[in-house]
């Protein structure tokens, strides 16, 4: 039997929005779940989602690029890639999985309510298949992990990272949960597919593909590259909608939700996806530098998507085009320097030939950054370990959750934004964060960032060792230099070098 | 006598610290445990130069025996650790 085209039944299959008569609109639709800002039905069953396809041709694609991910890491699961592959490489994967994966399962609950939420037939559709896009990212990206477990128990952190209150997963759920799990329905299309998703989900996985494959880990490439397929399908969920917002009058409310989430998207992908491209990768291996990929990869196509759809950039764009320079930079010596902190080992990435690629690639490193590495580095060659670690915590932000840290050195910058709300003071690392909190401050203000923790009594005893307890960190677990400390070598041949 | 957490922002270090201190120390005492966990761990010592605390937004230093307990501090504000040149010394203290 002949099989109509795709195109002469889509429409009318997916115009779902009957008429209830059992219950009341409100009842089906509550606004609380839905968020459709009194916007009528009607309205939105105007959405057209630039992205067409019927569930078997779903399926058919979908089959086809879990067989191919998965054949290659069969077919290269001989390659040695864990005993070859340079430790920094290691600790980028394993920072992605612990990061990354449970959070897929997070963003199929997000695209769920979206399913089951959403006034719009065609994003119903969508979603749909956007749920089923992210149970399969979250369960291959445990899979893959899993056959490192044996032989490192870092990896066992793809799993374990978001059942502990280790401190880059208190960020990270704070981020996620904000965005995924506690909006409605067109607030997450918006904050989750349009700001987050269509920008730095690209970052993330095109980004690293690219690193990947030039390390030689070819598993992990194709893996992240078959994830990037769906998340460039799904993440065009949101455009449609933010123009049914404009057309309707509400472009100020979808504004703020664009600003609040690419703002706290930045923020975390600074630590995340900054340090591993511009430290962890093999220098060797480095495609573009962080400032570069993001230049190209979420400045150019955010600016064109917000242009297209006739809203603004964020009002804090040329801070964030400056901090593009700036704020991974301080991420990655926190992490570095706190490593016992976290479930995987910090590459230093400060050889001297490291420094003059960082020196190129972002003028005056070392007068900045490269001062505080200098006090590091004089220490390790002294042999005096205990000076490169610290005694005390890292002031946190109170909406990213991340270290407060911006220019040391000669170009000090270092700032506090303090907000008193209802008798508590919160601290903020820049002025974005603070007006995120302010955007709701009820949605946030309860919530307690490590060092409130800490403060309050909860982590005991108050020292280091209580606090690795406290996040999960178990030895074997705990961070240390990726390397070693071999690459202080060179710095001290060179003083030899000096003082002969 | 009593425990106040402060929080520590060294000159020419690039993040902010807790920094646990006692209602009865000086801004100079103040300094020395700033100094602690930054000075030798990722910031040089400035020798001629002394330490001096401030408040955020403030371009004067507190002077230097105020107690923590006489300086108005809310619990976990953020102080300026700065150095300055010990020639300055009886222009500001």
């Amino acid at each position: 039997m002949a099989l109509l085209n795709r195109m002469d039944w889509y429409d009318i299959a997916r115009t779902t929005n009957w008429t209830p008569k059992y219950v009341k609109e409100s009842e089906l639709y509550p606004d609380e779940m839905c968020g459709s800002m009194g916007i009528p039905m009607e309205k939105w069953e105007v959405y057209d989602e630039p992205y067409k396809q019927t569930y078997p041709e779903y399926v058919k694609v979908q089959r086809e690029k879990d067989a191919g991910a998965y054949s290659v890491k069969a077919a290269l699961e001989r390659s040695r890639i864990f005993e070859n592959a340079d430790p920094g490489w290691l600790s980028v994967m394993k920072a992605h999985y612990g990061a990354i994966a449970r959070g897929e399962y997070g963003a199929a609950s997000a695209e769920a309510r979206m399913m089951r939420f959403s006034k719009a037939p065609g994003m119903r559709n969508m979603a749909t298949l956007g749920c089923m896009d992210e149970i399969r990212h979250s369960q291959m990206q445990l899979y893959f992990p899993h056959e490192y477990v044996s032989k490192d128990r870092q990896f066992d952190w793809a799993h374990k990272a978001y059942d502990t209150n280790e401190w880059a997963m208190i960020a990270s759920r704070h981020f996620f949960d904000d965005m995924m799990l506690t909006r409605d329905a067109i607030s997450v299309s918006i904050m989750l597919t349009f700001a987050f998703e269509t920008g730095f989900t690209n970052m993330q996985f095109l980004g690293l593909a690219a690193d990947a494959a030039e390390a030689g880990d070819f598993t992990f490439s194709s893996l992240i590259s078959s994830i990037q397929t769906d998340e460039s399908r799904h993440a065009q969920i949101g455009g449609p909608v933010l123009q049914i917002l404009i057309d309707n009058g509400k472009k100020a409310e979808a504004q703020r939700q664009i600003d609040i989430s690419f703002w706290r998207a930045w923020k975390l992908f600074s630590v995340l996806t900054g340090p591993i491209m511009d430290y962890y990768t093999p220098l060797e291996h480095r495609k573009q530098s962080f400032k570069e990929f993001m230049e190209e990869w979420i400045v150019a196509q955010f600016e064109r998507s917000i242009n297209d759809l006739g809203l603004d950039k964020p009002w804090y764009w040329d801070q964030f085009l400056h901090d593009l320079n700036i704020q991974h930079h301080g991420m990655h010596l926190g992490v570095w320097f706190w490593r016992p902190t976290v479930w995987w080992n910090p590459a230093a990435g400060v050889t001297p030939a490291e420094r003059d690629w960082l020196e190129q690639k972002y003028p005056g490193w070392n007068d900045t950054w490269g001062q505080c590495w200098d006090v590091i580095i004089d220490n390790l060659v002294e042999g005096n370990l205990a000076k490169t670690y610290p005694e005390t915590l890292p002031v946190v932000c109170n909406m990213c959750n991340l270290p407060i840290n911006f220019t040391p050195g000669k170009g000090w910058a270092v700032k506090d934004y303090p907000l008193e709300y209802k008798g508590r003071l919160y601290h903020f690392g820049s002025e974005p964060d603070r007006w995120c909190f302010e955007q709701e401050p009820e949605r946030y203000a309860g919530h307690l960032s490590l060092v409130d923790r800490f403060l309050a009594g909860q982590i005991q005893p108050p020292n280091l060792a209580g606090a690795l307890a406290y996040m999960g960190l178990a030895p074997g677990e705990i961070g240390d230099d990726a390397h070693g400390y071999s690459w202080i070598e060179i710095y001290k041949q060179m003083r030899m070098k000096k003082a002969s | 006598m009593a425990q106040f957490p402060l929080t520590s922002n060294f000159e020419g270090d690039f993040v902010l610290q807790l920094l646990p201190v006692d209602t009865e120390n000086s801004m100079d005492e103040v300094t020395e445990l700033a100094a602690y966990h930054s000075v030798g761990r990722r910031v040089k010592a400035r020798p001629g130069h002394i330490l001096r605390v401030r408040k955020q937004g403030s371009t004067e230093p507190l002077p230097r025996t105020m107690k923590v307990a006489e300086a108005g501090f809310k619990p976990t504000e953020c102080i300026e650790i700065i150095w300055e040149p010990a020639s300055q010394q009886g222009t500001s203290a």
